[in-house]
């Protein structure tokens, strides 16, 4: 391998980096809040960029606020998830299955309703600083991507903050740890439930209008995200936004130079076989720390 | 008195029964060819969800990757066929063989995983899967695909027109089916049941829950073997688009909908399924989108599927008086 | 009488903590032998390691003249140690007969092939099976329950159901884990009439639990408490100890 192809492979893998950990930031924060496993997250990022795909080619908004638009759009799928999916099967005694059908269903359905709208086409949505990108040494990564994972670094900071000191943020993960207890100081658990799904689904939108200009915006985009997503979790212990973007950017970084040495075909099957290992062999991530029991 | 009530209860039985051997039989020759059609394409994922209903209801296991050993079915009787010029039961035995292999060798590691995990990391299988029967063109024609595999002729008669699959594959679905219920009644079915429901009780009667699971997963991604072998059989050309991760959502699909825990209710699924997307047809591409707003549905309202509804009835008609001659109610499960 | 189980020197570790400092008694066979102690003695953990659940840290369990502390637990089971659990474990979705058919699992031997082609002999072990389990429900005076889902019965019975089926495996050793905990007064009663019962059957019983009155059953009680064997003998003798007192009044 060559400097300037392993050079490219770590710019490359470092961009897709912290978009698998962006999606894993999401799926941390709700099996923090929720304690249940989200397979819609990458749908939420698909949704995020079909949004503001939409607000700015066809509505002619400019690019920040689209890019907003985009996010907030994903915040309001993770309400309206909270409500319409969760929340039923919770009314009916949902088991671990049913959380997972219910979320899986609804990722098929955002997938679905996009192919209905836009079809099986790919889009391109304009990313910051348009084509241009920064050169380091013989590689080059675009500007976008930088500005990718500036934000991502500094959310994942927000996010850090947010839960340790700020009180909503406490509270939120005062009512997944114990239920009872939160009640009993008053904190509504149910608001704090339904804003732990709002989040999520910020954090997904947020993903997906950082990672559209990058790669095409594609109605099966959302499952392969979600599945990276997890891997890049469960490296950081499932429960900690924190490491689920370390685990992310491990995972980007390996995937990239494996495919330099392979066919980049492979790509899928290489990070869909290494999240396999993961599970089967470090299901509590890599400090081993006490998350969920995987096994 | 409670005799007479088993033997009305049976009466019942029996006439509902071949009411609808009856319905069977006749349906091809009233229906047009495309209904013919569609309820083939019924048969045969209703023998591939047969395979996921029976990993989901009796043990416990979503698995997302029968999409995967139906495309080694059906590969493997278009490579068999066109290239290798095996007679058909031969590459359907090589599906077969390669279907097991690659379960048995997968299913030992990722079995023994749980819940969540377990479902994405059949997932992950599905895309694996997928992407394979893509990149390997050499072997599947990627999405070239492969064509002319040649109809079935079982003793020179080929089974080349719907009507006649249509008479063929609904006694083998049959059969597939009264096999799983023999299943049921022995100690492997209840040990599955078991399993299922408090795995640590299961180990501690003796149950190897390890090897019971992989068994299981095995037996699954034979039958999807089987039923892509025959559907390549039907189609004559099979390509990628066919084994895709909505394949695999469709067959977990029957699966929940048909109400996993009973297996005659995979019929009732695969039906459903099938004949949606062609009602739907004139509308696009919108099936998808019902499948998941049915799948999400039945979850949330229908936790026991339309096989569910079908064995409360069923259970109405097996009651059996108990030691007092009082006739006890059993629930459904 | 030679003794059936014998824990030796057992010890365990759980995150720094030491739960079990070098625990050592026996079970002789055919007795009913009671283990207990206050909670958060380490009752659970002890139960766990005999059972197979949990490997301890260092100490050895010697079963039937075998140090079974590596064997797994289908392999106990097959040597005849049988455990129930503290909440109920019945299988919630089979009817209580299916549950004990469930127990008669071992002395089966078909496989999933033969099963799936419905050969007579399976027909006939299921047969077999069934019967035995009838004769089991029979015996713990299940018969009014036996086409009923065993999930929808109240705690005392899913109980019963459990100790059927736990009975219907043909234990030489039946370890039971806090059986009487949800239990009323009457069904407590009731179930020391089981063990009574089992026991004369020649099945040897190692009871677990924190419950005094139950303790009654026993011929021999070993009291644990932070780890350690702390009292051994009988009922009268064991709640004379001083060390015993000070242990359930100081808690």
């Amino acid at each position: 391998m060559t400097m300037t192809l392993f050079l490219q492979s770590i710019l490359a893998g470092l961009t897709n980096g912290f978009v698998y950990g962006l999606i894993g930031l999401g799926i941390a924060v709700v099996f923090r809040g929720a304690r249940i496993i989200n397979a819609m997250q990458g749908d939420f990022a698909l949704l995020g960029s079909v949004v503001a795909y939409v607000v700015s080619t066809r509505l002619g908004v400019p690019m920040l606020p689209a890019f907003l638009t985009g996010v907030l759009a994903g915040g309001v799928l993770g309400l309206l998830v909270e409500r319409l999916l969760i929340r039923p099967t919770e009314k009916r005694a949902g088991t671990e299955d049913s959380y997972l059908l219910v979320t899986l269903g609804g990722a098929f359905a955002v997938s679905a309703a996009v192919l209905l709208y836009f079809g099986r086409d790919s889009y391109v949505l304009n990313g910051i600083g348009g084509d241009a990108s920064v050169d380091v040494l013989d590689a080059a990564i675009r500007v976008h991507a930088v500005w990718l994972i500036v934000i991502s670094s500094v959310v994942v900071l927000a996010l850090k903050l947010f839960y340790g000191h700020t009180r909503v943020g406490q509270a939120m993960l005062a009512a997944s740890i114990d239920v009872d207890g939160s009640l009993t100081i008053g904190i509504n658990v149910p608001l704090m439930r339904t804003l732990t799904f709002v989040t999520g689904g910020l954090m997904g939108g947020l993903a997906g209008v950082l990672v559209a200009p990058l790669i095409n915006i594609h109605y099966e985009m959302g499952l392969l995200l979600t599945l990276k997503g997890f891997a890049a979790a469960i490296l950081g212990g499932l429960i900690s936004p924190v490491g689920a973007m370390f685990g992310g950017v491990l995972l980007g970084l390996v995937e990239s130079l494996a495919v330099a040495s392979v066919s980049s075909g492979y790509k899928d099957v290489i990070t869909m076989v290494i999240l396999i290992l993961i599970m089967i062999l470090m299901p509590q991530g890599l400090l081993g720390r006490r998350g969920r029991q995987g096994g | 008195m409670a005799s007479l009530t088993g033997m009305r209860n049976r009466l019942v039985v029996a006439v509902f029964v071949a009411l609808l051997a009856t319905v069977w039989s006749v349906v091809p020759l009233l229906a047009g060819r495309s209904t013919v059609d569609m309820l083939v394409f019924a048969a045969l994922y209703a023998i591939a969800g047969l395979g996921v209903a029976f990993l989901l209801g009796q043990c416990g296991i979503v698995s997302l990757a029968q999409n995967v050993f139906f495309g080694i079915g059906a590969y493997s009787t278009a490579y068999g066929a066109t290239v290798l010029g095996w007679p058909a039961p031969a590459s359907m035995i090589m599906g077969i063989v390669i279907s097991g292999a690659i379960a048995a060798a997968v299913g030992v590691p990722v079995l023994r995983l749980s819940g969540y995990f377990l479902a994405l990391a059949t997932l992950a299988l599905a895309v694996i899967g997928h992407v394979l029967f893509l990149e390997w063109d050499w072997l599947t024609g990627g999405t070239l695909g492969i064509g002319g595999i040649p109809p079935l002729s079982p003793l020179g008669y080929r089974i080349n027109t719907p009507v006649r699959f249509y008479y063929f594959v609904s006694p083998i679905l049959l059969v597939l089916i009264l096999i799983h219920y023999n299943l049921l009644r022995s100690r492997t079915g209840i040990a599955m049941r078991a399993m299922r429901d408090a795995p640590s009780a299961a180990a501690v009667l003796g149950v190897n829950i390890a090897r019971l699971k992989v068994k299981v997963f095995v037996s699954s991604a034979i039958l999807g073997s089987f039923a892509g072998s025959l559907f390549a059989h039907y189609v004559s050309f099979v390509s990628v688009d066919s084994f895709g991760v909505d394949r695999a959502i469709n067959f977990l699909l029957i699966a929940v909908l048909g109400g996993a825990r009973t297996i005659a209710g995979t019929v009732l699924g695969a039906l459903f399924v099938t004949a949606l997307p062609n009602f739907l047809s004139r509308i696009g591409d919108v099936h998808a989108l019902l499948f998941a707003i049915l799948l999400i549905g039945a979850v949330i309202f229908l936790p026991q599927g339309f096989g569910g509804a079908v064995a409360q009835v069923w259970r109405h008609f097996g009651r059996r008086p108990d030691h007092a001659g009082r006739v006890t109610k059993g629930s459904p499960p | 009488m030679t003794s059936l189980l014998q824990v030796r020197d057992v010890a365990h570790r759980f995150r720094g903590l030491r739960v079990l400092k070098g625990v050592s008694f026996a079970v002789e066979e055919g007795s009913l032998t009671g283990l207990i102690g206050p909670n958060g003695a380490g009752k659970s953990t002890l139960f766990n390691i005999i059972s197979g659940f949990l490997q301890p840290v260092s100490g050895e369990i010697v079963y039937l003249g075998n140090s079974i502390t590596r064997l797994s637990i289908q392999d106990r089971s097959y040597a005849g140690l049988i455990r129930t659990f503290q909440t109920p474990q019945v299988f919630r979705h089979l009817t209580v007969r299916e549950n004990l058919i469930a127990g008669c699992y071992k002395q089966g031997r078909s496989g999933i092939v033969a099963s799936l082609l419905g050969l007579p002999a399976v027909r006939r072990e299921f047969a077999g099976a069934a019967h035995l389990a009838d004769e089991t429900c029979a015996e713990f005076g299940l018969n009014a329950v036996r086409d009923q889902i065993a999930g929808r019965l109240p705690a005392g019975q899913q109980r019963l159901v459990e100790l059927a089926r736990a009975a219907a495996s043909k234990p030489k050793l039946l370890c039971l884990d806090e059986p009487s905990s949800g239990l009323s007064s009457d069904e407590v009663t009731q179930l020391m009439a089981e063990l009574r019962r089992l026991n004369k059957r020649g099945i040897t019983i190692l009871l677990v639990s924190h419950d005094m009155e139950l303790m009654a059953v026993s011929s021999v009680i070993h009291v644990l408490c932070f780890g350690e064997i702390i009292a051994s003998g009988g009922m009268a003798e064991v709640q004379a100890n001083p060390r015993v007192r000070e242990a359930y009044l100081g808690m």
